[in-house]
């Protein structure tokens, strides 16, 4: 099955290709994916990644992306079967990040990016075919969402005045990482006027505290993308990365009455006066910076406190970090 | 529309799944008590409370989850005092499937379950216990929807599934 658009067929030749670029058996289990269980083995991932329009050099990627999947903290069971319109968002960060061509800049979000618009199908395509996701079927949201389509991008790692996602999860800039993170669809913050640090997160906190999304019923992770323009008028104001988290947190609340209309009942602990706040704590603003010229920034409200984002270093199968793509090449 | 492509040796993208089974647990009919797991979705609260008052069984235990998550360990070991389970409620994709997964849960332990899914999401609710080798978990329908009704809607609902579950614990009188 498709994910609707038109694919590339997965002839052998096609396929054999993108296996050339994983040290793995083509026929080992990566993981195992719920709702079917299905088995997901490189040969599987090469197919659907064929099917995406995925280059042979994007296959570490994909792989790595589909592997993190399984971490149990991020609840992929739930993911996958929810009514709730939750994409998985990636985020590449590191040297092979640049090197396959990932989009950071300017319509990072966007269409026009070989990289961004085909690894995040293919891990659409490998849920439709690997874990039986199909909508309606395994995939249950309510209506969806187009980031369901495609939804992943590179952090901008050169315009950011902080470290970025995977230095702050303790990766050497060395080391390319990606990162799997359960959220809706983005909601743009435009800011065009705001002076100080603190007017500037008052907006994104005021944007992000709607009764509607799952963090506020049940407090979790959501990912603030900051344009490099709003993330330099914050930093010249003072404020580290800890100090964003930390001013969000504290800013970012809902009435709970409005709050308390959610899907699971909203527990004691999280209320705080007349309102709770979406995020249980200032490490769950998962902060990246990315983008091009502009004072917009993008808030992506998370699944809530059932699922949280996975970060995970490229390696080779012998654990060696990779400095190319063409390390995995047989 | 169904558009019909045909190219010749492409490869199958989908995957193959595992065979595995679990064995799943009888009730014994003279059990004491009941566990009562309740996932806090609207309504859930109501359907528990209203199958503890008419089921005839003075020790009930009480057990909150997550709904679109796993039980957390004590949870589950918690619900799995009880000599029988009874979960709820799956009315939507991730809660159902954490209705029927922590249900399988307890099976592994010993504790036979009746899982309440909603009419709407009883046959993925099914093909997600298949896919996990428990081809025959207890699952019963309730009338979808709960989310969005009254007290006593859902209280109609479940008086509705009362003599199946009665059934399923054994020689309670229907």
């Amino acid at each position: 099955m498709t994910d609707g658009l038109p694919i590339l067929p997965p002839t052998k030749e096609r396929v054999l290709k993108l296996l050339n670029y994983t040290d793995l058996d083509p026929h080992e289990t990566v993981t195992v994916l719920p709702p079917k269980m299905g088995m997901a083995t490189p040969e599987k991932i090469a197919i659907n990644s064929v099917m995406a329009g995925c280059l042979p050099q994007f296959m570490p990627v994909v792989l790595n992306c589909v592997k993190s999947l399984s971490c149990e903290k991020f609840n992929i069971t739930g993911i996958n079967a929810t009514t709730h319109p939750v994409a998985m968002c990636t985020i590449m960060n590191g040297p092979l990040s640049k090197e396959i061509g990932t989009g950071s800049g300017a319509g990072c979000l966007g269409p026009g990016n070989l990289a961004n618009a085909t690894i995040g199908r293919a891990l659409r395509l490998c849920m439709i075919n690997i874990a039986g996701a199909v909508p309606g079927v395994g995939d249950h949201a309510t209506m969806g969402s187009p980031a369901k389509y495609s939804y992943a991008f590179g952090e901008n790692e050169t315009e950011n005045p902080w470290e970025s996602l995977s230095v702050e999860r303790g990766h050497d800039r060395s080391v390319s990482t990606t990162t799997v993170i359960a959220v809706e669809a983005p909601q743009n913050v435009n800011d065009h006027r705001s002076q100080t640090a603190e007017d500037l997160l008052d907006t994104i906190a005021k944007t992000a505290s709607t009764p509607g999304c799952n963090n506020s019923h049940v407090p979790g992770e959501f990912l603030l993308i900051m344009s490099p323009e709003h993330a330099k008028t914050v930093y010249n104001h003072g404020f580290s990365k800890q100090d964003v988290k930390e001013y969000l947190h504290e800013h970012c609340i809902v009435d709970v009455e409005l709050a308390d209309r959610g899907g699971r009942k909203i527990e004691p602990e999280w209320i705080e006066g007349g309102h709770v706040h979406i995020t249980r704590s200032p490490e769950d603003i998962v902060l990246v910076v990315a983008g091009g010229v502009g004072r917009h920034s993008m808030i992506c409200h998370g699944f809530g406190t059932s699922s949280e984002s996975v970060t995970l270093p490229i390696m080779l199968k012998n654990g060696v970090i990779p400095k190319s793509v063409e390390d995995f090449k047989k | 529309m169904i558009v019909k492509v045909v190219e010749k040796d492409v490869m199958d993208p989908v995957a193959e799944t595992g065979d595995h089974k679990i064995e799943l647990n009888k009730v014994n009919p003279d059990f004491k008590k009941l566990t009562l797991f309740n996932n806090t979705k609207p309504g859930a609260d109501v359907i528990l409370d209203y199958l503890g008052e008419n089921l005839g069984k003075s020790e009930l235990i009480r057990v909150k989850k997550p709904a679109g998550a796993p039980a957390t360990p004590n949870q589950i070991k918690k619900a799995a005092m009880g000599d029988v389970a009874i979960l709820g409620l799956g009315d939507c994709g991730s809660c159902s499937s954490w209705v029927i997964l922590d249900a399988i849960r307890l099976e592994k332990l010993g504790v036979p379950t009746i899982s309440i899914c909603s009419t709407s999401f009883s046959e993925f609710s099914h093909e997600l216990a298949k896919a996990h080798g428990a081809e025959n978990l207890n699952i019963v329908k309730v009338q979808h929807p709960i989310a969005g009704t009254t007290t006593s809607e859902i209280q109609d609902k479940t008086r509705q599934i009362l003599p199946l579950i009665k059934e399923l614990l054994g020689n309670l009188e229907v």
